[in-house]
């Protein structure tokens, strides 16, 4: 009796822990948009808590499967008034979580997203990371195409360690970029790692990415090197960055906010 | 049926694209030298080394130059260095004319001189705090490099990590060195 009174009891409290540290990360709710292809995307919102901003975050489109940060971050922007919305493009397309999959996630599915989030009425942003910035870049390039005249809908987009380039770097040519590179108009900002040799094509980078109309600033975060985030032997600066990697975040609004009309 | 398929198929891809990425990081032969085509300007490079004195590339010519960009959190330069001073005994042997010049990228002489009582690479650091010759060079990634012939001409350049003693690199800097 003793026994399975303490069986019960143990199998309650795993449940408990379990339904807890769920809880620390989950999303206020689940939409799911179908495209024109008849995929169905399912996007993890965050609903703002507390005094709300009118800026609404379309984030980490294709986390790869390792969005534990990308998830705090989330929950800390909601926290701080932020909503924010992290579709899961890659299972929407049945494609496996590896890098090699971003090419092939149709545009269509991400602008429809951004049409359904400009909907709500607040000024919608985007933020990608590493490789998956060719996408937020060809999506956010299709809806301007679309939406001629009406872009400012568009806030902008915040590009953590951009890697656009379209064949390996050679030494003494200045990198060739991927097709989306210089398409767009609405500002964006590039994030860099101070500690990675791709910092020194930050300028070229960006004087691309202005060749469509963009404004485009770029900030070096001290300290750190690339993919800061979803490293597994991160050093103490990088673990002090991602912690507060809402605040980067928040900051780089402020700055799209400056040029957003 | 379809979803079984399709789960099928991510696995493979998810096996295959992790047998790609170990058989990448387990070796550092994947980069090999290729040839520089036409009259390529080679850029003036006069910087201070770690030890405190300056060098100037163009008082090396009549040997064959390696010159490198580099920086300490850049792990394939750090697995391949000793390599580099391999090949330096190697043709020292031989009586080849030969010198390599590591530039660092941007880091602080204090950053450098750990990863340099570490490592121990035998051959010169110079220090490009402020990244000018980064730039000059054209040089967006590490480790790039450049192998200059004894007139002073890029003739092979070089992205990525790779086993610089190797039979191809040591013969390809033996030939340069012996059109003089």
């Amino acid at each position: 009796m003793n026994q399975s009174f303490s069986n019960i009891r143990s199998t309650l409290i795993l449940v408990l822990i379990l339904l807890s540290s769920f809880s620390l990360h989950a999303s206020d709710e689940i939409k799911s948009i179908t495209t024109t292809d008849d995929s169905e995307i399912d996007i993890r919102i965050f609903m703002p808590k507390g005094k709300h901003s009118n800026k609404l975050l379309i984030g980490f489109a294709c986390d790869q499967g390792s969005s534990t940060a990308e998830e705090k971050t989330s929950q800390s922007l909601a926290d701080d008034g932020i909503e924010v919305w992290m579709p899961d493009m890659l299972s929407a397309y049945m494609l496996p979580k590896v890098r090699s999959s971003l090419s092939d996630i149709p545009t269509d599915g991400l602008v429809k997203i951004i049409e359904e989030a400009i909907k709500i009425k607040k000024e919608v942003y985007l933020v990608a990371s590493g490789p998956d910035t060719e996408l937020v870049l060809r999506a956010i390039a299709d809806w301007e195409k679309n939406h001629a005249g009406s872009d400012n809908l568009l806030g902008g987009a915040i590009l953590m360690f951009p890697r656009l380039n379209k064949s390996k770097p050679e030494p003494g040519k200045a990198p060739e970029y991927q097709d989306a590179v210089g398409k767009t108009k609405s500002p964006l900002i590039v994030l860099e790692g101070e500690r990675t040799p791709n910092r020194w094509g930050v300028g070229h980078l960006t004087n691309s990415l202005k060749k469509g109309g963009s404004t485009v600033y770029a900030k070096l975060i001290p300290d750190v090197r690339g993919y800061f985030f979803k490293r597994n032997d991160p050093n103490v600066p990088e673990d002090l960055v991602t912690s507060q990697m809402s605040g980067l975040v928040k900051a780089s609004l402020f700055f799209l906010g400056k040029t957003h009309k | 049926m379809n979803v079984l398929a399709n789960t099928l198929k991510a696995t493979i891809k998810n096996i295959v694209f992790a047998s790609v990425v170990f058989a990448l990081s387990s070796s550092l032969q994947a980069a090999e030298l290729k040839k520089v085509e036409g009259d390529v300007a080679t850029p003036a490079l006069k910087l201070e080394s770690l030890k405190g004195d300056i060098l100037d590339l163009k008082d090396e010519a009549g040997k064959v130059v390696l010159v490198q960009f580099w920086a300490t959190y850049c792990t394939p330069c750090r697995v391949e260095m000793p390599s580099m001073n391999n090949l330096i005994k190697k043709l020292e042997a031989e009586k080849v004319p030969f010198k390599i010049i590591a530039v660092n990228m941007g880091e602080t002489k204090e950053e450098v001189q750990k990863f340099v009582d570490e490592v121990k690479p035998e051959f010169t650091i110079l220090m490009d705090e402020k990244g000018e010759n980064v730039q000059a060079w054209n040089v967006f990634a590490a480790p790039s490099n450049f192998v200059i012939d004894t007139k002073g001409k890029i003739r092979y350049t070089l992205y990525g990590g790779v086993e610089w003693d190797s039979e191809e690199i040591t013969k390809a800097i033996q030939d340069l060195a012996a059109e003089s």
